[in-house]
């Protein structure tokens, strides 16, 4: 599903800094996955380039089947809008609109008509326990709630792959225990490929697979079976 | 200091071009300031130094307006004991034919008693011809020019110089050269000097001067002396010193003055809400800092203070630069005011050199700070009360609260109350410009509410468009309500402007139109000048007789117009037969019988006045007028007032027989041509040229060469209004774009999200095109809302403090409706910058954006 070949990314500032050095991985379909290592460890770079938001300076990304480079924005964005659902840390919702809004957002974006993404938005509130809460704004919701519209708007398309980076990292215990049982849940039923960033040692080893970064460079790729 | 250089200094390094941006209102509303009235002292500072030059060692001037006086008042002044020396003077502004070289300033002068007065200071001259003044004399040809003038023409000695004189064009010897400096270079070196009788004959001013220069004998008190001679002289003629010219000049030069404070002072209003807005957004964007501030124990004190700071320096640089702007305004503009008012007016000056006087500098440098100080009080007090918790919470956007808004709809409301109650309390100038300022205010405070409103309604048509960035960019103006208000307001403002000066020169257009249609109506004016508004030549009353037997002319009106000093500002005599005059015209009439009025006044019985007359002069029908006269005091009753626009400063209309007696002047300026049915009018211009034209200096204009020259004059007038219209615009323009950077800088991240759940760069850049369009669709509702109550507040002032033009109230919508795709399109140039930088910039820095 997710094949990187010799990936580098190096940022050019006052100081040349090689945020990710020659990363190879493969990822399967149906994978959950999370990503671990020290702050710098190239994390969160990682998760961008998978997610199209940022190009690499070397190596090559393939999703899907399909190889990332050379695209240009556009189809960039055209991959990201048909196979990858994002959940962010700081939900990144947008404040004006109510959570139905916000989760048909992407479905508007691709130009789906009013009463289809309504449904679709609808659909997806009820799969997270937001049903209820449909035409409420953000700043009405808790930390929880929000993150949980967040993921219904990754979801809209029923992406093949999640991207998630600390999705509970602004979260208490218990509610991010329950945003990660929502994500294994929608990993589980709809069985999209998850990829988790996290700096949680109990979120990360309630994913089958556990890959360790540090300095840039992949330096474990662990595999266990996690109880249900 | 410590703060400034660690906190501001790196924001304002980061965010330059927005800075730069934020200043732009003050620094065009300081630059409109101090370049309108640069150029208007300018131009009365050239005047100044002309009247100056020209006077020489002149203590006192004794003038009758422009009608001048006989020459035995000359003697009357020679008597008297405390006079030591007193010549004649007759001035003109007279056309030589030289390409490029303008007009030449022609003094008439008694050469032997005047080099006591004025030092040639003759470079080259026929000694044998100067030495001896009668010999200069006996030549009437002879004629000094200054050295300037002479090197500019390419011009000797003994060289001959065409000039234009009542009888034609005519050749005249070049018999002395002046130095340049002291008077040669008066009127920019554009003078010539020549005998004072060969000037009353070359100009048709028969035995007449203009004026009688003075200089006392020592010890002698001016002001004694004058008030002596204005006893003896009666007081039709006036005695004054020369410097007095400059205060006419300065009165004409006013309404110049009146008009720029108008736009000055809404450009420096729109730069108040550039700032503010501006200020107001840095305070939401850089509340984390403030909150590590408070953190760290800066006081809400200096926190605000260091606000403050900032916006005062905004204030001082935007200042600094509108001067420097003003000055180069000024430049280009003071040559067009001083041809404008020499076109009107006949005033000789020319604006040389255009220096700005310290004190307007201040005066503007303290308008700038303090606009930019007011400016940024309120978010400098946003800024000193942000919660540190909450600020230092990622994430949390803090949006105008529900109290403030309260609080803005209710003084908006009171304002609009009692701005109301001010138009019914009365007409005194406190009622009048606090509910002036009041509406406006009123209007400005209540333009988050607009906002909210307006986009709301927008909000349908704007998704009805673009279902999805359509709606985001609606949902855009709602959510931040402040951040687009000041722009809106801003743009508001600029259109309120437009419509204001646009609703004025439109009223102007028609009414003076109507105008013409209705007084200007003889088929051919007879005139002595090229210009009607020129009156350094005029024609003897009896030339009227001569006209009259040109055949195809059925009737000739003989119209003599002239410039008094009433109440010390210049007026317009026009004297005729105004039972004639009424006979083919027909003026809109304001007050009096139409019947009885013109028969009153042609029995010499009262004056007819023009609108403009009455109200800047404060006079109504039924009030005895006192018109000085060189023969004494003329009291006369107001017989009726019509809608008149021969002149800005008003005229005054009395029967040819009336001004005779009491001017002593029997000269006509134009003759009204009316022709028989079925007359040529190319005909009979050809014959009256061919009869006359070489004989005398006489042009022949058609009704539509007279209009078009009129509509020249006016179109000039609004030519400085179409500047500020321009000014208006580009700070709007300014407005938005400072709007949109600020905007899209404030909304990376949810344009970064946007992008990120799969926006293609086309769908944010229409987001952002749609967000700016209706940005600039709010300012134009409101705007245009807000122009109908400028515009009759200007029509009102123009009407009581300006130019006394009771112009009828008709909004431009022409205008308005150029200014839709002008504003829109403008609104929507503005957004492709950001919303370039929206698409263009790194998605992973924008979704970390705080």
């Amino acid at each position: 599903m997710i094949l990187l070949s010799h990936l580098q990314k190096v940022f050019d500032g006052k100081s040349r800094v090689r945020a990710l050095d020659d990363v190879n991985l493969h990822i399967r379909k149906g994978e959950m996955v999370s990503l671990v290592g020290p702050s710098g460890s190239g994390k969160s770079t990682l998760l961008n380039l998978i997610g199209t938001l940022d190009k690499p300076t070397g190596g090559e990304i393939t999703l899907d089947g399909q190889k990332l480079s050379g695209l240009t924005d556009d189809q960039l964005t055209q991959v990201r809008r048909d196979k990858i659902g994002f959940i962010f840390q700081f939900f990144n919702l947008l404040p004006s609109l109510s959570c139905e809004e916000n989760v048909s957002l992407p479905l508007h974006l691709r130009g789906w008509s009013r009463k289809q993404a309504h449904d679709r938005a609808i659909e997806l509130l009820d799969l997270v326990g937001l049903g209820k809460r449909v035409e409420h704004l953000p700043d009405e919701l808790s930390g929880g709630e929000r993150q949980r519209v967040a993921i219904a708007r990754a979801l809209s398309v029923y992406p093949p792959v999640l991207l998630a980076d600390e999705p509970t990292g602004n979260l208490d215990t218990t509610t991010g225990a329950d945003i990660l049982g929502l994500v294994r849940d929608v990993h589980e039923r709809l069985g999209a490929t998850v990829l988790l960033v996290t700096h949680d040692r109990s979120v990360a080893e309630s994913c089958p697979r556990t890959i360790t970064l540090r300095d840039g460079r992949v330096v474990d790729d662990a595999v266990r079976t996690v109880s249900r | 200091m410590m703060l400034l250089r660690l906190i501001t200094w790196p924001y304002v390094r980061k965010h330059m071009l927005r800075c730069l941006l934020t200043t732009a209102g003050i620094v065009l509303g300081v630059a409109v300031f101090v370049g309108m009235h640069t150029a208007n002292q300018s131009v009365l500072y050239a005047f100044n130094q002309t009247v100056d030059k020209i006077a020489g060692s002149t203590q006192l001037q004794v003038t009758a307006g422009e009608t001048g006086f006989p020459e035995e008042v000359l003697e009357r002044v020679q008597s008297q004991p405390d006079v030591e020396v007193a010549v004649p003077v007759i001035e003109a502004s007279v056309q030589t034919g030289l390409q490029g070289q303008g007009n030449l300033l022609v003094l008439g002068v008694d050469m032997t008693g005047d080099r006591s007065l004025r030092d040639y200071d003759l470079d080259k001259a026929d000694d044998a011809m100067i030495d001896d003044p009668l010999v200069f004399l006996a030549q009437p040809d002879s004629i000094i020019l200054s050295e300037q003038f002479c090197q500019r023409a390419g011009l000797q000695m003994n060289g001959k110089l065409t000039m234009q004189t009542i009888a034609g064009p005519k050749q005249f010897t070049i018999r002395g050269v002046m130095k340049s400096g002291g008077l040669a270079s008066a009127f920019g070196g554009n003078l010539a000097v020549m005998d004072i009788y060969a000037a009353q004959m070359v100009f048709g001013r028969g035995r007449q001067f203009d004026r009688v220069d003075i200089a006392l004998r020592r010890g002698a008190d001016v002001n004694a002396a004058r008030s002596r001679l204005q006893t003896l002289l009666g007081p039709g003629l006036q005695v004054d010193p020369p410097s007095s010219r400059g205060q006419q000049f300065e009165a004409m030069a006013q309404i110049y003055s009146m008009s720029a404070n108008i736009t000055s002072l809404f450009a420096l209003f729109i730069g108040l809400f550039l700032i503010y807005n501006t200020f107001s957004i840095a305070v939401t964007q850089r509340r984390s800092e403030i909150g590590i501030l408070r953190a760290l124990g800066a006081t809400q004190g200096q926190i605000k203070r260091l606000f403050l700071i900032e916006s005062g320096i905004a204030g001082l640089f935007g200042s600094l630069l509108g001067l420097g702007l003003g000055v180069l305004i000024a430049r280009g503009i003071a040559g067009y005011i001083s041809s404008y008012l020499g076109e009107i007016y006949g005033v000789a000056q020319r604006a040389e050199e255009v220096s700005a006087d310290p004190r307007l500098l201040g005066i503007a440098l303290f308008l700038g700070v303090a606009t930019s100080l007011i400016a940024g009080w309120i978010p400098a007090r946003s800024a000193a009360r942000v919660d540190p918790v909450k600020a230092l919470q990622k994430g949390r956007a803090q949006v105008m609260s529900e109290g403030e808004n309260r609080v803005r709809k209710i003084a908006a409301l009171v304002m609009l109350v009692l701005g109301i109650a001010c138009v019914f309390a009365g007409h005194k100038p406190f009622f009048f410009y606090s509910g002036y300022m009041l509406s406006v205010l009123a209007v400005l405070l209540l333009t988050p509410a607009l906002c909210i409103w307006l986009s709301r309604l927008l909000r349908p048509l704007m998704k009805w468009m673009r279902p999805v960035e359509g709606a985001l960019a609606a949902d855009s103006l709602l959510q931040a309500p402040r951040r687009t208000s000041g722009t809106v307001a801003a743009l508001a403002l600029s259109v309120a402007l437009v419509i204001g000066l646009g609703g004025i020169a439109k009223s102007s257009f028609e009414m003076i139109r109507e105008w013409m249609d209705t007084a200007l109506n003889p088929d051919l004016f007879v005139t002595s000048s090229e210009s009607i508004t020129q009156r350094s030549f005029r024609f003897p009353f009896e030339f009227g007789d001569e006209l009259r037997q040109v055949e195809g002319i059925e009737e000739l009106q003989a119209v003599r117009t002239a410039r008094i000093v009433y109440q010390g500002t210049p007026v317009m005599v026009v004297s005729t037969n105004v039972e004639r005059i009424a006979s083919r015209v027909n003026m809109k009439v304001i007050e009096g019988d139409r019947e009885t009025m013109y028969r009153q006044v042609s029995r010499g019985e009262g004056v007819v006045i023009s609108d403009n007359f009455a109200l800047l002069r404060r006079v109504d029908t039924g009030d005895m007028l006192e018109l000085l006269s060189p023969t004494g005091l003329l009291r006369t009753k107001v017989v009726g007032v019509v809608s008149d626009f021969s002149d800005q400063q008003g005229t005054i209309m009395m029967d040819r027989e009336l001004y005779r007696r009491y001017w002593k002047d029997d000269t006509v300026n134009v003759f009204r041509a009316y022709l028989k049915p079925g007359a040529s009018q190319s005909d009979v211009r050809q014959r009256l040229l061919d009869r006359f034209g070489a004989k005398t200096r006489l042009f022949v204009l058609t009704n539509g060469e007279i209009r078009a020259f009129i509509l020249k004059i006016t179109e000039q007038w609004f030519g400085l209004t179409y500047v500020q219209i321009f000014v208006a615009v580009l700070v709007a323009i300014l407005g938005i774009v400072n709007t949109l950077t600020v905007s899209i800088a404030d909304r990376k991240r949810e344009l970064g999200v946007l992008q990120a759940v799969g926006a293609l760069r086309n769908q944010v850049r229409h987001t952002i095109w749609m967000e700016a369009l209706a940005i600039g669709a709010l300012g134009l509702m409101i705007g245009f809302a807000l122009g109908a109550v400028h515009l009759y507040y200007i029509l009102e002032i123009t009407k009581r403090d300006i130019a006394g033009m009771r112009l009828e109230y008709r909004y431009p919508i022409g205008i308005a409706l150029t200014l839709l795709p002008v504003m829109l399109g403008a609104a929507l140039l503005s957004g492709a910058g950001p919303a370039e930088s929206a698409v263009r910039g790194s998605l992973v820095e924008a979704l970390e954006y705080e």
